[in-house]
């Protein structure tokens, strides 16, 4: 398990090294406007190649690099439906609260579960490499709630099953 | 005329000196090798194939990453991309770092080590052959209420997980050798592959 989950989150962090390295541009086609140039697309030669990790199909992360922005998004692993509901409600629950997360952003990209943005606003305010710790954290941390959340699950619906069931005994 | 809406026409797209109509082409270089078709793709492929048959796994790496198709058909670079993908899975997990060692070194060698990082990361974009390519598929409950665990245990594992592990290892080995700047140049390089 862990064992290709190291290279996976390794690949992550030297392509996010790689990528971070953002500084500010103005916008091309309005005056006196700064914008993420990855989400504003006006103007094509300021989008880099976008680089796509992936551990396996359901695991991957694809980092959409530009002069002044990146975007990051992560398909979450989801073995069965019961996963797919509870990496759902998860990232519900964080996209609802984006303001507070400054990085992320509110809807995903399609075809993965999470999306951050960070633009040289974020670089220039916080650590380059801490923001680096904390994707690869969150993308270590994720995969351990949703199992957790999953058995937790699991056991309350077993008590549950088992309590309505005793008058029937 | 007067039906459309024009507060939603985008003006930018219009204008011939606007930064949204940038010509992507003159971004290449000038130098760029000639188009290779996909039959210039499958000859180099046998004769890669041959080399790794040979016992000859630093050459063979180093022959597909030479005639990397930088301006051929998307047809042509799928061909290529299955060969260095083949080389790549031919090679053992103990001879990687001297191979790609001697790789990377010499005359070219920066050269060949973006133009793997290059395919590295094309391939890990793709959907493993044979595993992959199809979405993946509605998982039907038993009931038409609730659901069930009952499938496949291996879900999460499967699907071309094999594949994307001996990329990931090989990436891992050529950031030691080649370093993020290999990585910057895949980013910024407009001659992909």
């Amino acid at each position: 398990m862990s064992q290709s989950l190291r290279p996976y989150l390794q690949a992550v962090r030297s392509s996010l090294t790689a990528a971070l390295t953002i500084s500010n541009f103005a916008s091309q086609t309005s005056e006196r406007h700064n914008c993420p140039e990855i989400e504003a697309n006006s103007s094509p030669e300021i989008l880099l190649n976008p680089l796509h990790i992936s551990r396996n199909e359901n695991e991957k992360v694809k980092i959409e690099p530009s002069y002044n922005s990146v975007r990051i998004s992560i398909r979450i692993k989801q073995a069965d439906e019961i996963e797919h509901i509870l990496v759902h409600k998860f990232t519900r629950f964080l996209t609802q609260r984006a303001e507070s997360f400054f990085i992320l952003r509110r809807k995903p990209v399609e075809g993965y579960d999470i999306s951050f943005l960070i633009t040289n606003f974020h670089t220039e305010k916080m650590l380059t490499h801490k923001l680096i710790d904390f994707v690869i954290e969150f993308m270590e941390e994720v995969d351990k709630e949703i199992s957790e959340m999953k058995l937790f699950l699991n056991a309350r619906a077993r008590f549950v099953a088992e309590s309505f069931l005793t008058p029937f005994d | 005329m007067s039906q459309i809406n024009y507060r939603t026409i985008n003006v930018d797209a219009l204008d011939p000196e606007s930064s949204t109509n940038f010509p992507m082409e003159s971004l290449l270089p000038a130098t760029l090798p000639q188009a290779a078709s996909a039959s210039d793709a499958a000859n180099a492929a046998t004769q890669v194939r041959q080399m790794l048959r040979g016992g000859d796994p630093e050459g063979a790496l180093r022959t597909v990453l030479d005639t990397a198709p930088l301006g051929g058909d998307d047809r042509a670079k799928e061909v290529h991309l299955a060969t260095v993908i083949d080389v790549l899975q031919g090679i053992r997990q103990g001879e990687m770092t001297r191979i790609l060692e001697g790789v990377c070194s010499g005359d070219g060698g920066a050269e060949r080590a973006d133009c793997l990082m290059k395919y590295l990361y094309k391939g890990m974009s793709s959907a493993a052959p044979g595993g992959g390519a199809q979405t993946p598929k509605k998982v039907v409950s038993p009931q038409n209420t609730g659901f069930s665990q009952i499938q496949a245990r291996n879900l999460a594992e499967g699907g071309g997980g094999q594949q994307m592990s001996v990329l990931l290892s090989w990436h891992e080995k050529l950031v030691e050798i080649a370093g993020t700047g290999s990585i910057v140049r895949v980013m910024t390089d407009r001659r992909t592959v």
